[in-house]
């Protein structure tokens, strides 16, 4: 991207932000609004800079983002290859879509009651969550990939030497490749959201569990200061690792339409 | 040397729509020597690819037998190498890695298949394309790409079905001529399914004419080689060899 086409993006990309800014703080000083209500931007400024300066911001976001990159991980692991096993025998695909359907709707919150039960508070019940919205979209993502993948691929391959192996490694993951990173990029947006619900109810760290005790001391500030966070650690997360993950891959081999 | 040898080939589906047995292929022998370039011609529905696909190895045959060098043939192999007509180059393999693709498979290490690689797009004029994707190319690039992969696998034969099928007439006519030019230098066996007559006769040594599944008839195509479309077109030898073929496949 030429340089003054990067600045126009970027500009872009925060001038919603900042008009979102003048509008909160105007209407904080118009209508004289109780910080037990909603605060002002310099309380949440504040709140901010103190708990970076005493690590605890720096403690929450650590918490809850290794928690996604574990669940992450382990979801990735075993959904792609379960999902490419269901692409390739169609059998099983059919036995397990209406399955793979149901827990696609059910990953998420629902599963923490259960989770807190099988691996106590904490980090266990959490990454499960994690793993949970992860791997069922994955998975089902992974199987349509290598569904899709037109038979006459394979038969070149085979007809260049390719045996099963070869087969999978060369035509099949490389194939599947863009459904199985659009998977990723939707379920890790579902992992972000069960993350912090589930950090409210199952945990004492990490940044749900920051609001939800910001809550029990009105500190609307803080709580504030957390959703700005956690958006802004999304935003981040899809605009540095997933999007130029999808652009690298999918878009160069023009497998789907830029956009 | 006999190269591909067919026996009494046929296939038979079910097409679960009409709710009856279809015979796709009867009985249809074929020798093809080593070197030969054969087309076979027909209409839609006269088997033709259907016969490719049983000697390519992608469908079983129902009956007979293809042996290739005498040893009979199961399933897809690098032996017989395969033009399609959608060009079925991996999207996400650039050109080289595609024209490679075969040597990577034999375990060819990566220098040495690069220089293979490059070495048959430059045989089809190819060769400032190596690091594009194909989705960059126009579809006769693509098919050149195609072309160039299967060659570089070097295989016994040469499978090709309707490969300029899905490329504009220009840029047809342009790859016909490379293509005879590539086997004059090569000579590859080549079997070429196509249902365009004058296609079908500008390439190939002999012209097998398919109709309902069967071989209703063959010609010898004795026309001097190279051959291009300025000198052929109306070259009287090349007219009644043409109107022949076509009158075998309207009378199918």
């Amino acid at each position: 991207m030429r340089p003054e086409g990067r600045l126009k993006s970027i500009a872009y990309f925060f001038a919603p932000l900042l008009a979102l800014l003048v509008l909160w703080q105007a209407t904080i000083t118009v209508f004289d609004v109780n910080p037990r209500v909603f605060p002002g931007i310099s309380a949440v400024w504040h709140a901010a800079v103190t708990s970076i300066a005493d690590g605890t911001l720096i403690q929450h976001i650590g918490a809850s983002l290794t928690r996604v990159a574990v669940g992450t991980v382990i979801g990735i692991a075993i959904s792609v290859p379960l999902g490419m096993a269901m692409g390739v025998l169609p059998a099983v695909a059919t036995f397990l879509t209406p399955l793979m359907r149901f827990f696609s709707v059910l990953a998420g919150i629902a599963w923490i009651p259960i989770a807190t039960l099988w691996f106590g508070y904490g980090f266990g019940a959490i990454t499960f969550v994690i793993f949970n919205a992860v791997f069922f979209v994955v998975a089902y993502n992974a199987m349509l990939g290598v569904s899709t993948i037109p038979m006459r691929l394979r038969y070149a391959a085979a007809s260049l030497g390719a045996g099963p192996w070869r087969t999978l490694t060369e035509v099949l993951l490389p194939g599947a490749l863009p459904n199985i990173v659009t998977g990723i990029r939707t379920g890790l947006g579902f992992a972000w959201r069960g993350l912090i619900a589930a950090e409210m109810i199952a945990t004492n760290v990490g940044l749900g569990y920051m609001l939800f005790m910001a809550r029990d001391f009105y500190r609307t500030e803080v709580i504030v200061m957390g959703m700005i966070v956690i958006g802004l650690l999304w935003l981040l997360l899809d605009r540095l690792l997933l999007a130029p993950l999808e652009r690298a891959t999918v878009e160069r081999w023009g497998m789907v339409e830029r956009t | 040397m006999r190269s591909l040898t067919i026996r009494d080939l046929s296939k038979t589906y079910f097409d679960a729509y009409a709710g009856s047995h279809v015979d796709a292929v009867r009985g249809v022998s074929l020798e093809v020597t080593q070197g030969e370039f054969v087309s076979l011609v027909g209409p839609s529905g006269c088997g033709k690819t259907t016969i490719l696909n049983m000697i390519a190895g992608f469908i079983p045959c129902s009956g007979g037998e293809i042996r290739l060098d005498g040893r009979a043939i199961h399933g897809p192999g690098p032996d017989r190498g395969v033009v399609f007509q959608s060009f079925a180059l991996f999207p996400w393999k650039t050109v080289l890695d595609n024209v490679g693709f075969g040597p990577k498979m034999r375990g060819v290490p990566k220098a040495e298949r690069d220089r293979t690689a490059r070495e048959y797009l430059e045989l089809v004029g190819l060769a400032h394309a190596a690091d594009r994707y194909p989705n960059e190319l126009s579809g006769g690039m693509q098919q050149r790409v195609g072309v160039a992969r299967a060659l570089a696998n070097n295989p016994e034969v040469l499978l090709m079905d309707e490969p300029f099928a899905s490329v504009d007439a220009q840029t047809r006519m342009t790859l016909q001529e490379e293509l005879t030019r590539i086997w004059q230098e090569r000579r590859p066996t080549i079997i070429f399914i196509t249902h365009d007559v004058s296609e079908a006769v500008f390439l190939a040594n002999r012209v097998i004419v398919l109709s309902k599944g069967q071989i209703l008839d063959e010609v010898d195509i004795a026309l001097p080689r190279p051959r291009v479309w300025d000198k052929l077109h109306e070259d009287a030898a090349f007219k009644s060899l043409s109107g022949k073929v076509l009158q075998l496949v309207r009378s199918a």
